[in-house]
């Protein structure tokens, strides 16, 4: 399709602001989809996206719409609102000129719609915000127009007014996109240049490596180059979403598609990179995406009965279609061989770690997040501390340094004082206050990184009865009183277990960890002393009693079945620890150096 | 052999009757409140079910529950004669026995069921303290126990076996041991000591859940298992498996072939059936028991086949408890382990390092300190 008649956009906003949704309503009302084939946000298809209910990866779709009798291509892609996957949406809109700012209109604007929004201001995007969900009764759509002005600073007295739920302002909205939103500016007749968005890998089919194409066309049976990682492919099969893979043999500038080509090595393909015609004219490889900033560091290694290799494949795999997610070889003294992972932040982890187990089935042991710390020793040089056990002894370095974070909360105006108290414990240092509306405030804080991860984000949510909401960027490093808890495990320093805290707070936490550890562990033959140390100094000491009594006092023929089961599934639950001397330790006794909140996730 | 076809001639018979006068709020049984139950209709599918199932002339029957003696004199009657007809245990079986509970064992029903061919009764007694008998909600006291094992010896009883409960948050270790001194007295053949279990999904399991009472801590039920066995053992009655005991030659045989991870058939609602490594149940609802009976008599509500491996694990978890512990010889026949290698004396070997595990002539069986950790000894075998 000639440019011309081609838009291409992404739609943002803060977690279940509606996106999906309105993506629902524009392939419904488009004709992409059959309305017997439409269920609740198609184009979250991902067995952990149904289950929690948000996006976690961005998906592109091209459906047509008429306008003055002539038709477009629109290629939407419908992004996460969770900051913890703001890495999906910063590529996205590297595909696109424009971006739907959605906002809801019963919440009002939040701190991931500023984040996103200046996101696609940074990307040059056509702005185009839409006030969504204005079916509710408490929709307040002229306060969050308002709001959405006063905070990115965008003109939203004429926002369309729409409900993604029954699709109230979608055609006119589809209609405005074409008009405001400017077509693509590459020519089909250029060499060509295609910059690879996204990649999944397919048992059968290899790669499929998901491009928009920025100039020329390509065309099947052409052989191609991918200049990062210098591979030449054929060309096998080229299609676009619609939503499903569909085959249209040609991708012309503008365009956003796929293809496939039997690609079976996972280091062949690196998303960000540019695809060109092989032996075709000489040109300039397109920027690429920046490398993601990894919030929060955490390490897997294999249980008792899973493979390390196995899982280095999974990991492979996994950063194939999440290039967010970043992983390295590590040892341990008490697990072994695993892998270190770079995370966006908590959630991210999770949702890695759970992919894992469930579309790789591998079994783990997952180590504490932690932040990226850094010692300066005397002669001024700086070393990166991903991972608390390999701090070194606090007389070999001069000073501890830990990331610091600029926090944004908005926040009605009730809340203020419990949110300033609640940053203030978190060690936060006061910034700054905005005022979105008469209602909402918007308040900065500077708050060490790993205050934010241990609780704050759930402190922040109970303590604004979920009205709070928080977006943050790592600013830089300050140096404090910071310092190594050691963990002891029946007399053995358990180095996955260490966590760097602050000096007031350590006494307190030791006996936390402890107690928790205590809870933890499961019960041996023997007794299991645990401790928490600071350098020699123990601060906090349990034991976990010998297990004594663990005997079925009726076991006849009707009971055979089930106390087998039963005791089958406990033998099970050992094989997914890990033994650190003798002592079984499960996944969940490493997350015992989370605050409460973060445990029960 | 499975559910669809009969069981080899001698094959060991369940029968499973679940009504009661009052459900204990321990019971993790299939058992139902008697009241306004339609007995006669069970018992039609219950023959029903035993035509087309119950082996012939088995080597040992088991009527458990529930509480068989819950029927009536002329259903006690009905039943025995209408088994006997199908199956002619009476001139087979060298153990028949009945279980009951002191408040429905009558002189007149021991003495029906001694006519019948029963030889061998299970008594529900629990416990001789007033005040557990209360929690535990039985509807008899300590007389009326004391009157059914009477009635038990009156009617020509040989063999009779008493159950008690010990672990009780109503009872301290004293009165265990009182009880169990005063039942001692009544010179059973046979006791079956059980300690106190919180099953989930039972009434008393959902009380402790919210802290209605204050259970025994480990250390009392450890002082209990220990001093039960003392007493029982004192009182010549050798522990023959972690929670029944009895003098030489008392065992009870047709619970010894579970052990022993032998072949059975079971009847009625829940029971279940083994045969080489085929594990099968029936529904656990009366209601849905009939139905299926009445459709198809063969019909299980799950069944499951297990490999010679998890059998040869099943066998030794199962083997463990009895005091004669485990000949490895005898466990790979029994699980149709063929291979050179066998697994599970790896196992066993490795326990006996840890001192849990011993050998004697050639079996492995529990040391006195494993007593209380058979399950953990047994966990180590399975798959
Ligand atoms: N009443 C009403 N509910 C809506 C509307 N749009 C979306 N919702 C509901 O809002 C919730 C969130 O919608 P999603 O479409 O999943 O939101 P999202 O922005 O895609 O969320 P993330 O992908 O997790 O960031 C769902 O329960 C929707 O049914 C609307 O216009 N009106
Ligand atoms: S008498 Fe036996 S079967 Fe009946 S409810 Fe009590 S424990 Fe269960
Ligand atoms: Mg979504």
């Amino acid at each position: 399709m000639d440019p011309a008649h081609i838009r291409n956009f992404s739609i943002i906003a803060h977690i279940d602001h509606g996106k999906s949704t309105l993506a629902d309503r524009m392939l419904e009302c488009t004709g992409s989809v059959q309305k017997r084939d439409m269920t609740d946000r198609v184009l979250d298809d991902m067995e952990l996206e149904k289950e929690r209910g948000i996006t976690i990866k961005a998906r592109a779709v091209t459906i047509f719409h008429e306008k003055d009798g002539e038709r477009y291509m629109l290629n939407l892609i419908d992004t996460p609102g969770h900051v913890d996957f703001n890495y999906e949406v910063e590529k996205s809109l590297q595909a696109c000129e424009g971006a739907i700012l959605l906002v809801d209109a019963s919440q009002g604007v939040e701190a991931q719609t500023v984040a996103n929004a200046y996101l696609a201001i940074e990307a040059n995007l056509e702005i185009v915000p839409v006030l969504n969900k204005v079916d509710l009764a408490h929709s307040r759509p002229d306060e969050i127009a308002e709001e959405i002005e006063n905070s990115i600073g965008v003109d939203a007295a004429d926002a369309k007014r729409v409900s993604a739920k029954t699709g109230q302002g979608v055609p006119e909205l589809l209609d405005q996109i074409i008009t405001q939103i400017p077509p693509p500016k590459g020519d089909p007749a250029d060499p060509l240049r295609a910059l690879i968005i996204d990649a999944v890998y397919d048992e059968y089919r290899g790669i499929i490596v998901y491009l928009r194409i920025v100039d020329g066309t390509v065309n099947e049976r052409d052989t191609i180059y991918m200049m990062g990682t210098e591979k030449v492919f054929e060309a096998v099969e080229l299609g676009r979403f619609s939503p499903k893979m569909l085959r249209t043999k040609v991708l012309h500038a503008g365009e956003v598609g796929y293809f496939i080509s039997n690609i079976k090595s996972l280091g062949d393909v690196r998303v960000g990179d540019t695809v060109v015609l092989h032996k075709g004219p000489k040109v300039e490889m397109l920027p690429g995406y920046a490398p993601p900033m990894h919030m929060v560091y955490a390490d897997f290694y294999p249980t008792a009965s899973g493979d390390f290799e196995g899982l280095r494949e999974a990991l492979t795999t996994l950063t194939l279609s999440d290039s967010s997610l970043a992983f390295e070889p590590v040892t341990s003294d008490a697990l072994g061989f695993g892998f270190r992972c770079g995370f966006l932040g908590l959630l991210h982890m999770e949702i890695v770690q759970q992919r894992l187990e469930r579309e790789h089935d591998m079994d783990m042991i997952q180590t504490a997040p932690t932040v990226t710390y850094r010692v300066r020793y005397a002669d001024g040089t700086e070393q990166e501390i991903h991972s608390p056990g390999t701090l070194p002894d606090p007389d070999k370095f001069e000073e501890l340094l830990e990331p610091i974070a600029r926090i944004s909360m908005m926040v009605p105006t009730e809340f203020v004082g419990v949110v300033m108290q609640m940053a203030v414990e978190a060690r936060g240092e006061y910034v700054r206050t905005e005022y979105l509306s008469q209602s909402r405030v918007q308040l900065f804080f500077d708050v060490p990184l790993a205050e934010l991860i241990y609780d704050f984000y759930d402190k922040l949510k109970s303590g604004t009865k979920g009205y709070g909401t928080l977006n943050y960027d790592v600013t830089g490093y300050r140096a404090d009183k910071l310092v190594k808890l050691r963990i002891l495990v029946n007399g053995k320093e358990v180095d996955a277990l260490s966590s760097i805290i602050h000096q007031d707070v350590a006494d307190r936490r030791g006996r936390n960890i402890i107690q928790r550890l205590r809870k933890d562990i499961p019960r041996h033959q023997f007794e299991v002393p645990l401790q928490a140390a600071i350098g020699g100094r123990i601060i906090a000491r349990e034991t976990i009693r010998a297990m004594r009594k663990d005997v079925t006092a009726k076991c006849y023929g009707g009971d055979i079945t089930r106390k087998r089961k039963l005791l089958e599934k406990q033998k099970k639950g050992k094989r997914r620890m890990r033994s650190i001397g003798n002592v079984d330790i499960p996944q969940k006794a490493f997350l015992s150096v989370l605050g409460e909140g973060e445990k029960k996730k | 052999m499975d559910h669809h076809q009969p069981a080899p001639e001698g094959t060991p018979l369940y029968v499973h009757l679940p009504f009661c006068v009052h459900l204990c709020p321990y019971c993790d049984f299939f058992s139902v409140d008697g009241k306004g139950q339609d007995v006669d209709g069970f018992l039609d599918t219950l023959l029903l079910e035993a035509e087309a199932r119950a082996p012939k002339a088995p080597r040992t029957v088991f009527f458990g529950g529930g509480t068989p003696t819950y029927l009536s004199e002329p259903q006690l009657q009905r039943l025995l004669l209408g088994l006997d007809e199908l199956t002619g245990f009476r001139a087979s079986a060298e153990e028949v026995t009945v279980e009951c509970n002191p408040e429905s064992l009558t002189l007149p029903k021991a003495q029906l069921m001694r006519s019948l061919g029963v030889d061998r009764l299970s008594i529900g007694v629990q416990s001789l303290d007033p005040e557990t008998l209360a929690f535990f909600e039985r509807p008899h006291g300590p007389e009326q126990a004391l009157a059914a094992v009477e009635a038990t010896r009156s009617a020509g009883f040989e063999r009779f076996s008493i159950d008690l409960i010990h672990g009780s948050p109503t009872e301290e270790l004293a009165t265990t041991e009182r009880n169990l001194l005063q039942l001692l007295e009544l010179r059973p053949q046979h006791v079956s000591a059980y300690g106190l279990t919180y099953e989930p999904g039972t009434p008393l399991h959902a009380r402790l859940e919210r802290e209605e009472f204050v259970p025994q801590d480990e250390d009392q039920e450890l002082a209990n298992l220990d001093s039960v066995h003392r007493l029982l053992e004192d009182a010549g009655l050798r522990g023959y498996e972690v929670s029944n005991y009895s003098s030489i030659g008392q065992e009870c045989l047709h619970n010894v072939n579970y052990w022993h991870n032998g072949p059975y058939v079971g009847i009625g609602p829940s029971a279940a059936s083994h045969a080489q490594g085929t594990r099968s149940g029936n529904p656990r609802s009366i209601p849905r028991w009939r139905a299926a009976k009445q459709a198809d008599p063969m019909a299980a509500a799950f069944e499951e086949h297990l490999d010679p491996r998890a059998r040869l694990g099943e066998t030794w978890w199962l083997g463990l408890r009895l005091a004669e512990g485990v000949d490895p010889e005898v466990a790979r026949t029994t699980a149709g382990w063929v291979a050179a290698e066998d697994p599970a004396v790896g196992e066993a070997e490795a326990l006996v390092a840890e001192g849990l595990l011993e050998l004697l002539a050639g079996r492995y069986r529990l040391t006195p300190r494993a007593r209380p950790l058979a399950d953990h000894v047994g966990r180590q075998f399975l798959v």
